[in-house]
């Protein structure tokens, strides 16, 4: 047997008092599509910040690829060229065009001179459908292209893992779906993704695996179709009845 | 679907009230003015009065000469309700008596633009670390950056000339390097205001692009990170682009200060403009008309500098960045 991709084993994390992860432990291998629901607070973002390292865990580890990636010695931008992340609110260089965000990181991270960086960043951009917006910057994009230009930036790492944090909900209703369209796509390609996101069409139809994480810990974990039609425990149905309530308008 | 939200571009999208550059006469008294100053400082350092005589203005003063007594004349015979010629004469006779010291002030005007230039380009080398220092430093550096700051921005700038120039051995090594003092380059009381300007400046501009990055969201700076930059390069291709795009009408602020406050280098015997119409006023006893003259040509070189940086601020305005942000 060959490594898991990502592996999680007992994960702790605390902000002073409060503990915000408790003992998470999963696995995810390559060409697994994760989706991670949970109450607000329930420490999701969190998780997800910790696979990257923009926060760092007070116990237990995480293995990227079999290593081992939260040894202090760890290079953190090493790290980070593997594993994309993908944020609700987009985080678009504000002063780059939807172009220079997706090179940005291929010029000044992996050393592309200029004129392979853009070559690089125009396939990118035509993956998600935006080669006709390369020189738009952010402030002239819709919500939904914003975010599509965000997974193409992630994208242009090449990374091995890309992490979504609610990719969708500061979106529009109507831009949802030009976003999810992408990701299934992605999805289908065989990246392995890990995404914390309520949108369930993308959850039933893409996921390989639901993980619902209830404060701090994964409550329940197993396939779309057992977690959704036929959930284990008491907690993972009332959260999901309360999804479906508060979505039913959608 | 897929239309954005707003097609504007960079120009229209801030909507910005009409400003210097949009006033023709403004444009045309300043290209005036820097003609004249070109021209003259070519004459003068270059072609070594070529084309006039060094001290000798390019302008007459016959004609505003006899205009003025015409007008006096004129106002004179009216009697009490001449009073508005006379105005108009005791202007002609204001340019009259205030051409013959055009040619010397405008040798104090390149010493004060040096200066300024200098001192402000010097200080920004200086404050963006220091700014950067500030708001993303650790501990100790934040601290140094801090007591920088402060010490520069708390204490009188003439008492930081006045304690480079006379109680720092700064002055003396200067005198001694190579070439200071000959040719084109400036004697040792010049450098040591440079060397104060920057200082100084550099505490004042610090201010300015530290607000600045403050402003720029913290997401940007997590998001470069994201991708694998470190923080340094996150905060050189990301955070400093903007940052300092905002600091641009602040800063613009530091750049007219500087000029005026550039006459405080008179006070160490460095010979630009408020010192050189200082020294003619105290020859001539013209005090009234070479101090408004002098006025006018800082005045000159303010608003310059403000046409300057609203072309610079135009020019690298980005969609979306800048004045819809503040
Ligand atoms: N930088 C931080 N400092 C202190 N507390 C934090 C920090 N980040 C998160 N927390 C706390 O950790 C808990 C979990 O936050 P997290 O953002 O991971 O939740 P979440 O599941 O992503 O919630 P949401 O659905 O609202 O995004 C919250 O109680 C939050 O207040
Ligand atoms: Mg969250």
């Amino acid at each position: 047997m060959s490594d898991p991709l990502l592996e999680l084993d007992d994960v702790y994390k605390s902000y002073g008092e409060e503990q915000v992860l408790s003992g998470v432990s999963f696995e995810m291998d390559a060409g697994d599509v994760d989706v991670v629901i949970g109450p607000s607070g329930s420490g999701k973002s969190t998780m997800l910040r910790c696979v990257n390292r923009l926060t760092e865990i007070n116990g237990g580890a995480i293995y990227l690829n079999g290593e081992c990636v939260t040894d202090a010695d760890t290079d953190v931008n090493e790290l980070r060229k593997q594993v994309g992340m993908v944020f609700q609110d987009f985080n678009l260089f504000a002063h780059l065009t939807a172009l220079g965000n997706v090179t940005l990181g291929l010029r000044k991270v992996r050393g592309i001179d200029k004129a392979a960086a853009q070559e690089q960043g125009y396939e990118h951009l035509e993956q998600v459908g935006l080669l006709d917006q390369a020189d738009s910057y952010p402030a002239e994009l819709s919500g939904g292209q914003k975010q599509r230009v965000g997974i193409a930036r992630a994208l242009a790492m090449d990374p091995k893992l890309l992490l979504f944090d609610e990719p969708t909900s500061a979106l529009d209703p109507e831009l949802v779906g030009e976003v999810v369209e992408v990701m299934r796509d992605l999805a289908a390609e065989g990246i392995t993704m890990l995404v914390v996101s309520h949108e369930m069409g993308f959850a039933r139809s893409a996921a390989s695996d639901i993980i619902f994480l209830d404060d701090g810990e994964i409550v329940e974990h197993g396939p779309p179709e057992q977690l959704f039609e036929n959930p284990q425990a008491a907690r993972t149905g009332e959260f999901l009845s309360r999804l479906e309530t508060t979505h039913e308008g959608e | 679907m897929g239309t954005p939200e707003s097609t504007t571009t960079g120009r229209t999208i801030r909507a910005r009230a009409a400003g210097l550059t949009d006033q023709p006469l403004t444009l045309l008294t300043v290209g005036a003015f820097w003609t004249w100053l070109v021209v003259r400082w070519t004459n003068d350092f270059l072609l070594d009065g070529a084309l006039i005589e060094r001290n000798t203005s390019f302008f007459p003063t016959a004609p505003f000469e006899s205009a003025a007594s015409t007008l006096g004349g004129l106002a004179a015979s009216l009697g009490p309700v001449g009073f508005p010629v006379g105005w108009v004469a005791g202007f002609f006779e204001f340019l009259a008596a205030s051409i013959p010291y055009l040619p010397p002030l405008a040798t104090g005007v390149w010493a004060t633009i040096l200066l300024t230039l200098l001192g402000i380009a010097l200080g920004f080398v200086i404050a963006v670390p220091l700014s950067v220092a500030r708001v993303y430093g650790g501990g100790a550096t934040r601290s140094v950056a801090l007591g920088y700051t402060e010490l520069f921005r708390g204490t009188p700038l003439l008492a930081q000339l006045f304690v480079l120039y006379f109680a720092t051995p700064l002055t003396t090594i200067i005198r001694e390097l190579p070439t200071v003092g000959t040719g084109f380059i400036p004697a040792q009381a010049f450098w040591v205001a440079v060397i104060a300007f920057t200082l100084n400046s550099a505490a004042y501009q610090s201010e300015y692009i530290r607000s600045a990055l403050n402003s720029v969201p913290e997401g940007q700076l997590t998001a470069a990170r994201s991708i694998g930059l470190s923080k340094v390069d996150g905060i050189r291709h990301v955070v400093l682009p903007q940052g300092l795009r905002y600091a641009i009408p602040g800063w613009s602020n530091e750049l007219v200060y500087l000029i005026k406050y550039s006459s405080l280098a008179s006070f160490i015997t460095v010979r630009e403009l408020f010192q050189r119409t200082d020294s003619i006023a105290s020859e001539t006893y013209r005090y009234t008309e070479l101090f408004v003259l002098a006025g006018l040509l800082y005045l000159a070189l303010v608003i310059s500098a403000s046409l300057l940086m609203e072309y610079v601020e135009d020019r690298v305005a980005i969609p979306g960045l800048g004045t819809t942000g503040r």
